[in-house]
């Protein structure tokens, strides 16, 4: 009889990859992405009596909050459109952002127990977390939606929404890439040193104010407008509310510049997670 | 002729110990700074088990150049003590950790079972963990909804399937965990020592289920456990590791033999060549004590059918004394098994001997030691010999299926007799 020698199906080494996982291999774990997604919408309102409209329930005290200090105190302008709107559109954008930040880049932490028993592709995790407040931000914008619908049929809201309303998965999209990029390099530093965790969180915080949430960027004065420009989600929560409300300020260049650099940081960061993924568990 | 499943050359794993922490943040830097500024060669590939630079403890070599293939069917032990390097094996060949050096080639698709309930999550259901579980453990939607009433029949939990498993009794989780694992169908399954959880029957029922696996399906199992009873009877071949080297590879029954043998921490004897040496006080003073297994029949090992014979001698410092002896027998834990007299014997001073047989087929499996007392005209004690001899006797059941530890102090075999009497008419 003779041996067929076939050749090995997968090869184990000290090398790590920047590749990862092959597509193929993503694939046969889809299943789990799935399942992984609405495990993390289960858990969530496990034994709440309001379940679900827990996903409502924060943003809509912020925005109250917003109005209240923002608008009646401070009264930082929010252009022509009405405080409600355009305070809405920055809150679930921002905490969709910082959410999915704030999730991924502690996959290793979270998850040091599983990835130290089960292997599987380490990206599954925080792609899992991306899904989850990308769908906790699809019912929270439909609710935005209805607030527009609201006042355009109400309060005499000219019809924002036109051809421009096209941008908007741009912006989502771009904004998801780029708080899983960022996601993705801080969860490799906080796994070996936990300081960054904290680091994170206060980071969090202060970001937003450096990015157009509580006011347009039309109301930044100009001598302070470039830190705000710098920042990258700036572009993207201005096309946000543009195509959306109808109002923001952005130019093709400002969005280019957030896509190449959600492009290029994402990259980075998904070769370095690859890299480091199979080693962090020692040290996890 | 089977075909290679798995091909392990030369599989090292050095690990850095203590503190993870801002400390090592600079040890980093330095050796990546070393390492590809420098280009020198990493400093800490040099080092043997247990040295570093510090001179401290903070690097260990799990595991040493193991090499070794596995073929497409077989079912493989993995034994040796703690700390040996079983589990980094496992989880190497799992892709949980990289080895430090060397390469694992192999085809089919993995299955690591390193631990029960992989991925479970308190909060939710039975059902819902089933999928979940599966998922993890490389299961598609199809295959777990395709075997899930089977998995559900094999936890025997049908009615709390829709309950959390946060309010399941732990043997109820323990059930329905491994009832998902047990319906993988990898190529490889990779099995670390999950059988130690559960009752003796579910043990039984998943050894039976994953025997049945590896012979009917030709898949191939990597098994590690300290039961040696599970491990011969589930695999043909058996890898001996010792503190991260491969002692032994063969069939299973030979280096299971071979590791028992190598554990069995004993004190078969003792002796002094000058009396000034020997312990004892003005009245007695030992020569030597022995403890002879007849082991012709067991491999050179202790084993519950091995015979045992002590002998001892000691030197009288009296004259005209009853001395009478007893052998106490403990198990380990300082249990009494058996306090043993020898007859009183009138004695002068001058060298006395004594020697007591145990017969085979009595102790049960598990650690004893020895004490003698020395008393004369009945009960003075003259001299108690504390803990002179230890032994350990291994378990050994022939071809009896039974996984867990055999319940008694003793196992002797009596002559048990059961026949039939009548046969019913149908």
């Amino acid at each position: 009889m003779t041996e067929t020698k076939t050749a090995w199906e997968w090869e184990i080494s000290s090398k790590t990859s920047y590749w990862g996982a092959s597509l193929k291999e993503m694939w046969t774990f889809r299943h789990l992405l799935i399942g992984l997604v609405k495990r993390n919408f289960l858990l969530k309102y496990q034994q709440t009596v309001l379940g679900p409209f827990w996903i409502l329930f924060p943003p809509l005290l912020t925005l109250l909050t917003y109005i209240l200090v923002f608008n009646k105190f401070i009264g930082i302008p929010t252009g022509t459109l009405p405080p409600a709107l355009f305070y809405f559109a920055g809150i679930i954008l921002w905490s969709f952002f910082s959410d999915s930040f704030s999730g991924t880049a502690s996959t290793f932490k979270d998850n040091a127990h599983l990835f130290s028993k089960v292997y599987f592709p380490r990206i599954i995790m925080p792609l899992s977390v991306i899904s989850t407040q990308l769908y906790n931000f699809g019912i929270q914008l439909f609710l935005l939606l209805l607030l527009v619908a609201y006042f355009w049929l109400f309060e005499d809201l000219a019809l924002p929404v036109g051809i421009g309303i096209l941008w908007l998965p741009v912006a989502v999209i771009t904004t998801a890439v780029l708080a899983m990029a960022m996601g993705l390099f801080f969860s490799v530093l906080t796994a070996k040193y936990r300081d960054f965790s904290y680091v994170i969180g206060l980071g969090i915080r202060l970001f937003m104010y450096i990015t157009p949430v509580i006011y347009p960027l039309s109301a930044v004065p100009e001598k302070v407008r470039w830190v705000v420009t710098l920042n990258p989600l700036s572009p993207l929560f201005e096309v946000f509310r543009l195509s959306l409300l109808g109002e923001g300020t952005v130019s093709l260049w400002q969005l280019g510049y957030s896509l190449v650099f959600a492009a290029l940081l994402f990259t980075a960061s998904l070769l370095l997670f690859n890299k480091q993924g199979d080693k962090l568990i020692d040290v996890v | 002729m089977t075909a290679k499943t798995i091909q392990v050359e030369n599989i090292s794993k050095l690990y850095r110990l203590g503190t993870i922490g801002t400390g090592s943040f600079r040890q980093d830097l330095q050796q990546w700074w070393n390492h590809y500024i420098l280009r020198k060669k990493d400093p800490f590939f040099q080092l043997d088990r247990c040295t570093s630079i510090n001179g401290g403890q903070d690097q260990i070599w799990a595991l040493r150049d193991i090499s070794f293939d596995v073929m497409q069917g077989e079912s493989l032990g993995i034994i040796g003590s703690n700390g040996s390097g079983k589990s980094t094996l496992l989880k190497i060949i799992s892709r949980i950790v990289k080895p430090t050096s060397g390469t694992i080639k192999g085809r089919g698709t993995v299955s690591s079972l390193l631990e029960v309930g992989t991925g479970f999550n308190k909060e939710l259901t039975g059902r819902e963990n089933i999928y979940i579980s599966g998922y993890i453990l490389g299961m598609s939607k199809p295959e777990v909804t395709a075997k899930f009433d089977e998995i559900v029949a094999f936890s025997g939990i049908e009615e709390f399937i829709e309950t959390p498993v946060k309010r399941y009794s732990s043997g109820m989780y323990v059930r329905l965990a491994f009832a998902v694992a047990a319906h993988l169908e990898p190529d490889i399954l990779i099995v670390d020592e999950v059988l130690a959880v559960g009752d003796a029957d579910f043990q039984k029922k998943c050894l039976g289920k994953m025997k049945e696996v590896s012979q009917s399906e030709g898949r191939t199992i990597l098994f590690v456990s300290h039961n040696m009873q599970a491990i011969n009877t589930l695999c043909d071949r058996a890898i001996w590791l010792d503190k991260g080297v491969m002692k032994e590879i063969g069939p299973s029954s030979v280096v299971i033999n071979k590791y028992i043998a190598s554990m069995q921490k004993f004190q078969l004897k003792q002796q002094w060549p000058t009396i000034s040496e020997a312990p004892g006080n003005d009245h007695i003073r030992f020569e030597y004590v022995e403890l002879v297994p007849h082991t012709e029949y067991s491999d050179g090992i202790i084993d519950v059918r091995t015979p045992l014979t002590v002998k001892f001698r000691f030197w009288n410092l009296s004259d005209d004394v009853n001395i009478r002896v007893s052998l106490v027998l403990f198990s380990y834990s300082g249990d009494c098994i058996f306090d043993l007299l020898s007859p009183a014997t009138h004695c002068q001073k001058g060298i006395v001997e004594g020697e007591c047989n145990i017969t085979g087929n009595f102790l049960n499996d598990g650690s004893y030691y020895i004490s003698l007392h020395i008393a004369r005209d009945v009960s003075i004690q003259l001299y108690y010999f504390e803990e002179c001899l230890s032994f350990d006797v291994e378990d050994y059941r022939g071809g009896i299926n039974y996984f867990d530890k055999w319940w008694g102090v003793v196992r002797p075999n009596f002559p048990f007799l059961l026949k039939q009497k009548e046969v019913a008419i149908q």
